[in-house]
């Protein structure tokens, strides 16, 4: 199988300032990719990059073999790319079907009805269909990480992105999550999963890359990675305590 | 848990049948209360402001409520109308009534277009600003230009001169097309785009919402039925000059108006615009207070009611007048039907 993702060299940053540099790595068709590092490391960012919401000032991305550096945001979802956001942004004015429903209709350009049904099968999937009609703005947390799933679904992506999914779930909630990615990766999703935890990582990853100021410090096995010692020193005294 | 299964927000919406029954007849009445002239002459002024102003009020909301285009310059189209109708019906040009309001909306489709070239390169307060200096640097053409009299401005002499009854008539014609044009928007794809540009720009481009083309074709709209209402303001008034064509106190009264009913809802608007008018009427006796005091109850209102008007009472009462909501369980409805 070919390569999903493909970060060819990238800079990236926001205004001025630069986060991303030089970061390069390749994320195999059907693969979960995690990533890991430590906070303020640039992984929410390179997400960005990804998804078109920041362009890169060097370097390319590859999406499916295609060069999508210079492609606006909504042309990359429809070509495949579903993302999560690290601090929930739902439609707050809305209800969680509606929510999906314009990830179904917008991100796929499928007639409405048949987004609504798309909708409806995301929402099952994540486990929200009973509270379709709430107000997304307030749903607790848990809910609003599975809505972005489930947001990020109903676009139809072959690419999930998933920033942070877990961060802030008790334990039991995490095993949850665990078990919905697992399901999305044996339905033929690529993904790729940041998150800070790295005992989730370690269960749940084909591949494991770890970010450090920007660039990829080392990528490879998730076993070899943890226990390399670049890892180990990053994470010193902060694994212990999260 | 099960007990919360729905909000009640989202239960009740008067935008089904009886609601919408209302509506027409209290514009089917209003038609004919205007054609047989059974509405006195000074309800009719009143009327053709409320129209108007629902119209502008209701297009700000496009702007700014859902695409998330905080337009300061509205005026300006507000102006090519107004100075479009002006010359275009001059002895020199003579052109029908109709046919004048049509040019004046169509210069300022073409000038909305070529904007839209330069301000969609800018975003918040940058946008804002620049769409404000746009409409001073038109006023600043029409004060410098001879043959629209200059700072002196125009007399309006269209021949016949429409009576207020046809004022009355068409203004509200433009309100109900721009009302009935902005539900139905927001009905279809665009809409459930627009109401997610609304609540978050970010998470509305990430799942495949085109926000260039959404702001642009509401752009265009909005100046289109801005032109339209400013187009008739201008007939009513008889007369233009480049600070009541071009003035930032247009702007003032659309925020007002937008805010004070409620952004983001198609009914804010309209009770926005009926209160501005009142109590617009009611400040002409202190002229020079009346923006003053239409910013503190701005302010005001957005500190204690962010929602406005409509906003919070469909939140208190649980209730949506206009309402673009989308329900799951019409389309499981749909599938049983199948
Ligand atoms: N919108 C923004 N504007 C400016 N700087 C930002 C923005 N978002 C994140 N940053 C900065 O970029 C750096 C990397 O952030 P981020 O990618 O969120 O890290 P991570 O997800 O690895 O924790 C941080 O120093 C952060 O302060
Ligand atoms: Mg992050």
């Amino acid at each position: 199988m070919g390569n999903i993702v493909e970060f060819r060299h990238i800079d990236a940053g926001y205004g001025r300032i630069q986060i991303l540099s030089d970061l390069s790595f390749e994320v195999e068709e059907g693969q979960v990719y995690g990533v890991i590092g430590p906070n303020g490391s640039g992984k929410s960012t390179m997400f960005n990059a990804l998804l078109g919401i920041i362009r890169p000032t060097a370097g390319a991305i590859y999406f499916d073999n295609i060069d999508i550096t210079r492609t606006p945001p909504h042309i990359r979802c429809r070509m495949g790319i579903g993302r999560t956001f690290q601090i929930p942004r739902p439609f707050e004015h809305m209800s969680v079907y509606e929510n999906v429903l314009i990830a179904a209709v917008h991100g796929t350009g499928q007639s409405e009805k048949k987004a609504g049904y798309a909708a409806i099968d995301a929402l099952k999937l994540t486990g929200l269909y009973e509270k379709r009609e709430l107000l997304s703005g307030e749903l607790p947390l848990l809910d609003r990480k599975r809505l972005e799933v489930a947001r990020a679904i109903g676009t139809q992506p072959k690419l999930l992105l998933l920033d942070e999914v877990a961060a802030g779930l008790t334990d039991a909630e995490v095993k949850d999550m665990m078990k919905l990615v697992k399901g999305l990766k044996d339905s033929g999703y690529s993904i790729i999963w940041i998150e800070h935890i790295i005992q989730t990582m370690l269960g749940s990853t084909d591949r494991l890359m770890c970010m450090a100021q920007g660039s990829s410090v080392i990528e490879g096995e998730p076993q070899e990675v943890i226990n390399s010692k670049t890892v180990q020193t990053l994470y010193l005294g902060v694994d212990d305590n999260e | 848990m099960l007990k919360r299964k729905f909000t009640p927000s989202h239960v009740k919406v008067l935008d089904s049948p009886p609601m919408l029954i209302l509506c027409i007849v209290l514009a089917v009445g209003l038609y004919i209360g205007c054609f047989a002239g059974l509405i006195s002459n000074k309800a009719m002024r009143y009327l053709v402001q409320i129209f108007l102003y629902i119209t502008m009020g209701e297009m700000w909301n496009l702007l700014s409520g859902y695409a998330g285009m905080t337009s300061l310059g509205q005026q300006l189209y507000i102006g090519l109308a107004g100075y479009s109708v002006a010359m275009a019906t001059s002895p020199l040009f003579g052109l029908p009534l109709f046919g004048a309001l049509l040019l004046g909306a169509g210069i300022s489709v073409v000038v909305s277009l070529f904007m839209s070239l330069i301000l969609f390169r800018l975003e918040g307060m940058y946008f804002s600003i620049a769409t404000l200096v746009a409409a001073e640097a038109f006023c600043m053409l029409f004060f410098a230009w001879k043959f629209v009299g200059q700072g002196a401005g125009m007399t309006i002499r269209i021949n016949p001169y429409p009576t207020l009854q046809e004022i009355c008539i068409l203004s509200m014609t433009i309100c109900v097309v721009a009302l009935a044009l902005v539900y139905g928007l927001l009905r279809t794809r665009v809409g459930l785009g627009l109401t997610a540009m609304r609540d978050d720009i970010t998470s509305a481009a990430s799942v495949g919402v085109n926000i260039f083309s959404h702001k642009l074709l509401v752009y265009v709209i909005a100046a289109f039925f801005t032109a339209l209402a400013g187009g008739i303001f201008f007939v009513n008034k008889g007369m233009i000059y480049p600070d009541s064509g071009f003035g930032i106190s247009w702007t003032i009264s659309m925020v007002f108006i937008a805010i004070i009913g409620g952004t983001g809802t198609v009914s804010g608007p309209i009770i926005g615009a009926i209160i501005y008018v009142f109590l617009n009427e009611k400040l002409a006796d202190y002229p020079g207070w009346s923006n003053i005091i239409l910013g503190t109850i701005t302010i005001l209102v957005i500190l204690f009611l962010p929602n406005g008007i409509m906003g919070t009472l469909q939140k208190k009462l649980h209730f949506e007048i206009f309402s673009s909501k989308r329900f799951s369980f019409k389309l499981k409805k749909a599938a049983k039907e199948k």
